[in-house]
């Protein structure tokens, strides 16, 4: 049976991807495709231009990105046509997907990411965060890397996200709030009610505990 | 063998897209040589896709998957296009017409990358940016202002600064971020090598020193109002803009 099918009879998010239309996704765990499923649903659209696959990636992405970009302060017109170029691009580039290397999760912020960046900077890109950053790293390997810069990408996903579910609540708000937040500094000391001051010192503080608490898990 | 880089608080904001573009270029310029904050970015790209995952999903207009599909088939078929037209030409044609959609180096900018010492790297985040040419500032001090492609406010600029010479003396109330590029210089405290980073806020009030044995060249992004001590150095501090 095929990934899409199988994704679609397990995930009742993605219920509707065969007939190429969008509905909201439910929440839920039970309701997420897993990392392993995502893997699969890329290949199947780099192997066989699957158009199912690539509607369940759809379902599942293209609102979150469309959520991370409105968040950010993108116009929610701007942000829903810079979500499916976001796809057009994880269409265009999932031959070049190595999950050894990113899972289809933080390859998609990526992806999204750049594209904000980009948009931004109309003159061109001044920095190397363009559209192949990540890759465009990949593609001069230091020949001194680190074990760790080689790290399987799967160990570093899990290792991330056992770090965030450790995170204290409010540690885990400061670190949504500097990834998502249109201003982070001022939402950040908006909801958590302190000092514009001192929020510098607590994005450290979060950022160290993460550190700690990523390096401190078996892979 | 880099000991200085950034701290994870300035690479998540990189990650985040949190940096102006001149601190952004300057850590962009140190991650390119350096595996371990690569494996840093990579673990803080994980963390945007783990809260991307977390995030409530939008509702999007109906049609827009059916839209997305049209785009794919259009950019197909323009593809298939570019592809053919690329068959027709001989190998090597379409190598060098593939480059060439890279803008090229101004002539300014070749005449600029001529001047550096045999051996240093020119960061990658700097494609696009235009230096000015080497300006005097001092015995055995110059200094290059570098416009961002797209950012010309930015404060970032190069110094050259010969062995043995200070830099220019400064204290500043925003942060300055300087990744060596060339060369060495003792902050008092300790050594930076090429391929080192730092960061400094207003609080230190350094004046580096050039590592004898060779000239030094700094890549350095500036934010908030700078004072610099001395003439030479108030002359740095008009020309930069600040």
């Amino acid at each position: 049976m095929d990934i899409a099918r199988r994704v679609i009879d397990r995930v009742p998010a993605a219920a509707g991807a065969p007939r190429l239309t969008v509905v909201t996704p439910q929440r839920g765990r039970g309701a997420m495709p897993t990392s392993e499923e995502l893997n699969e649903l890329v290949r199947a659209v780099a192997t066989n231009g699957d158009r199912q696959a690539f509607a369940v990636l759809f379902k599942h992405f293209a609102p979150r990105v469309v959520t991370y970009l409105v968040r950010g302060g993108t116009p929610p017109a701007s942000a829903e046509e810079l979500a499916q170029e976001a796809m057009v691009v994880l269409w265009r580039k999932a031959a070049s997907f190595d999950p050894a290397r990113a899972g289809v999760s933080t390859w998609v912020f990526t992806i999204a990411r750049n594209l904000r960046i980009d948009r931004h900077r109309r003159g061109g890109g001044a920095f190397d965060a363009g559209d192949d950053a990540d890759i465009d790293l990949d593609a001069h390997p230091d020949p001194a890397a680190s074990p760790d810069d080689r790290l399987d990408a799967r160990q570093r996903e899990r290792r991330v996200h056992a770090a965030l579910r450790q995170l204290s609540p409010e540690q885990a708000r400061v670190l949504h709030l500097s990834y998502f937040a249109e201003a982070p500094h001022a939402e950040i000391a908006r909801e958590l009610c302190l000092p514009l001051g001192t929020v510098k010192s607590r994005i450290r503080l979060a950022m160290i505990n993460l550190r700690r608490l990523i390096d401190a898990t078996e892979p | 063998m880099i000991r200085h880089h950034p701290d994870d608080a300035l690479l998540m904001a990189l990650a985040a897209d949190r940096l102006a573009n001149g601190p952004a270029v300057v850590t962009a310029a140190h991650a390119e040589r350096c595996a371990h904050c690569r494996a840093r970015l990579r673990e803080l790209d994980a963390v945007g896709g783990a809260l991307l995952e977390l995030a409530e999903p939008a509702v999007l207009a109906p049609e827009a998957l059916a839209r997305t599909l049209a785009r794919i088939d259009a950019s197909d078929t323009a593809q298939v296009d570019r592809d053919a037209a690329a068959g027709a030409l001989p190998a090597t044609g379409s190598r060098e017409s593939a480059a060439s959609l890279a803008p090229a180096p101004s002539r300014a900018e070749m005449r600029f990358l001529a001047s550096l010492p045999v051996g240093m790297s020119w960061p990658r985040s700097l494609r696009g940016s235009t230096p000015t040419p080497w300006r005097w500032l001092g015995p055995g001090m110059r200094w290059s202002r570098v416009s961002l492609a797209d950012d010309r406010a930015a404060n970032v600029f190069l110094l050259r600064i010969a062995a043995g010479k200070s830099l220019p003396a400064h204290t500043h109330d925003g942060i300055e971020l300087t990744q060596v590029l060339h060369g060495a210089f003792h902050d008092g405290r300790e050594r930076f090598d090429a391929g080192d980073f730092d960061e400094a806020d207003g609080s230190i009030h350094h004046q580096p020193v050039v590592e004898p044995g060779g000239e030094c060249i700094c890549l350095a992004s500036v934010e908030g109002r700078v004072a610099f001590d001395g003439r030479i150095a108030r002359v740095l501090g008009s020309l930069v803009g600040m």
